[in-house]
C-alpha cells in the first residue's frame, strides 16, 4: 500500500487509504441540498414516529408490547432526569430530552444494519466511495443542528424560568452570602468570572456536536478498516475474515451508540439545571 | 532535502496531535474510574448516581480525544 520511500509522501496522499469513509456527506441525485445522510435522517425520522405513534393507540392500564417498552424507556429515563433537574423543571424540560435521546440513539444505531455506507458507486478500485446511505449522526451538519436547536430551547427554558435578569445575575453577580463592603469590592472579579462564562455556554454546541460526529464517525471507520484488514488472495478466506474480524467491535459499537445518546442527553439536562438551579434557592 | 524534511514533519505532526489527546484522555478516563471504584466501594447503593455521575465524566474526558482525531484527519 504505501510507497517505498516515505519521505516524500505527504499526509494527503495517505488519506484515502486510511479513510474508508470520507468525512462530509454525498449529494444524491445531483441536488446540492440532499446528501446520503439527510436521506437516513428522514428514515429514522418515520422510524421515530411510526413506533411512538403505534405505542400511544389504544393505550391500556397493563401495558403490554410496544407500549410496555416504551414506558420502560420514559421510567428509566424520567427518574434520572427528575433527581438532576427537580420535579418542576422535569415536567417542562422532559420532552425535549427525550426525543433528542431516542433520535440520537436510533439515528446511531441505524449505521450498524447490513447495507449502510456498503452500497453505492464504487471508485476505480472498487471500493465504494459514494454509498448510498449513511449513518445520519456521522455528519457534522446532523449533530451540529441537534446542539444547535438545543442550545436555542435551552435559552427559551432558562428565560421562562429565570427572566433574563435572573439569568444574568446567576452569571454576574457576586453570590449571596458575602455581606458589607467585600460585595462591592468583589464586584469586578465576578464580572470577569461572568465573561468566562459565557464563553464557556457558547462552546458548548461544538462540544455536544463534535463529541457525537467524533465517536460515531471514528467507529463507521473502525468498522471499514477492520473488515478490509485481512488481505491474503483467496476469495473464501478474504470474505470470511471480513465478516468475523469487525464482530468485537461491532458489539462496541453497539455499546458507544447507546452510550453516546444517553451521554447526550444526560448533558442537556445538566446544562438545564445550571442555569435554572437558583430559582430553587429562592424558594428557601 | 528541506522539503522531504517537511513533508516528514508534517506527516509526524498529525499523529502528536492525536498522540498526545489521547495521552491525556487516557489518563483522565483512569482518574475517574479510579475514583467511581472508590467511592462504589465506600457505599455500595449509592451504586447507580455514582455510574451516571462517572459515565459523564468519562465522555467529556474523551471528547478532547475526539477533537484531536478530527484534527488530526481533517486539518487539510
Amino acid at each position: 500500500m504505501p510507497s517505498p520511500s516515505l519521505m516524500t509522501q505527504t499526509l494527503e496522499s495517505f488519506v484515502p487509504d486510511i479513510l474508508a469513509v470520507s468525512m462530509s456527506a454525498q449529494n444524491l441525485f445531483g441536488l446540492p441540498w440532499f446528501t446520503n445522510s439527510t436521506l437516513v435522517a428522514l428514515i429514522v425520522l418515520a422510524v421515530v414516529l411510526i413506533s411512538f405513534k403505534k405505542a400511544t393507540k389504544n393505550m391500556q392500564l397493563v401495558p403490554s408490547g410496544f407500549q410496555n417498552l416504551f414506558e420502560a424507556l420514559i421510567e428509566l429515563l424520567y427518574d434520572n432526569v427528575e433527581q438532576i433537574v427537580g420535579p418542576k423543571v422535569a415536567k417542562q424540560c422532559f420532552h425535549l430530552v427525550l426525543t433528542i435521546f431516542v433520535y440520537v440513539l436510533v439515528a446511531n444505531w441505524f449505521g450498524l444494519l447490513p447495507g449502510v455506507g456498503t452500497i453505492g458507486g464504487l471508485n476505480s478500485e472498487g471500493y465504494v466511495v459514494e454509498p448510498l446511505i449513511r449513518p445520519a449522526t456521522a455528519d457534522l451538519n446532523m449533530t451540529l443542528g441537534i446542539a444547535l436547536s438545543f442550545m436555542i430551547l435551552w435559552i427559551l427554558l432558562t428565560i421562562k424560568e429565570a427572566g433574563i435578569v435572573g439569568f444574568l445575575k446567576h452569571t454576574f453577580c457576586p453570590p449571596g452570602g458575602i455581606v458589607g463592603f467585600m460585595k462591592y469590592a468583589l464586584v469586578p472579579l465576578f464580572l470577569f468570572v461572568g465573561v468566562i462564562e459565557i464563553v464557556s455556554i457558547a462552546l458548548r454546541p461544538v462540544s455536544l456536536s463534535l463529541r457525537l460526529y467524533g465517536n460515531v464517525f471514528a467507529g463507521e471507520t473502525l468498522l471499514h478498516e477492520m473488515g478490509g484488514l485481512v488481505q491474503t488472495g483467496g476469495v473464501v478466506i478474504d470474505f470470511i475474515c471480513r465478516v468475523l474480524v469487525p464482530l468485537p467491535f461491532y458489539f462496541m459499537e453497539i455499546l458507544v451508540g447507546a452510550l453516546q445518546a444517553m451521554v447526550f442527553a444526560l448533558l442537556c439536562t445538566i446544562y438545564i439545571h445550571l442555569s435554572t438551579a437558583h430559582d430553587e434557592e429562592e424558594g428557601h | 532535502m528541506i522539503l522531504e524534511t517537511l513533508s516528514l514533519l508534517a506527516e509526524i505532526n498529525g499523529s502528536i496531535t492525536l498522540g498526545l489527546a489521547g495521552l491525556g484522555a487516557g489518563i483522565g478516563i483512569g482518574l475517574v474510574g479510579y475514583g467511581a471504584s472508590q467511592a462504589t466501594g465506600r457505599n455500595p447503593g449509592a451504586a447507580g448516581k455514582i455510574l451516571t455521575i462517572s459515565i459523564v465524566a468519562m465522555a467529556l474526558a474523551e471528547a478532547i480525544a475526539i477533537y484531536g482525531l478530527i484534527l488530526a484527519f481533517g486539518g487539510k
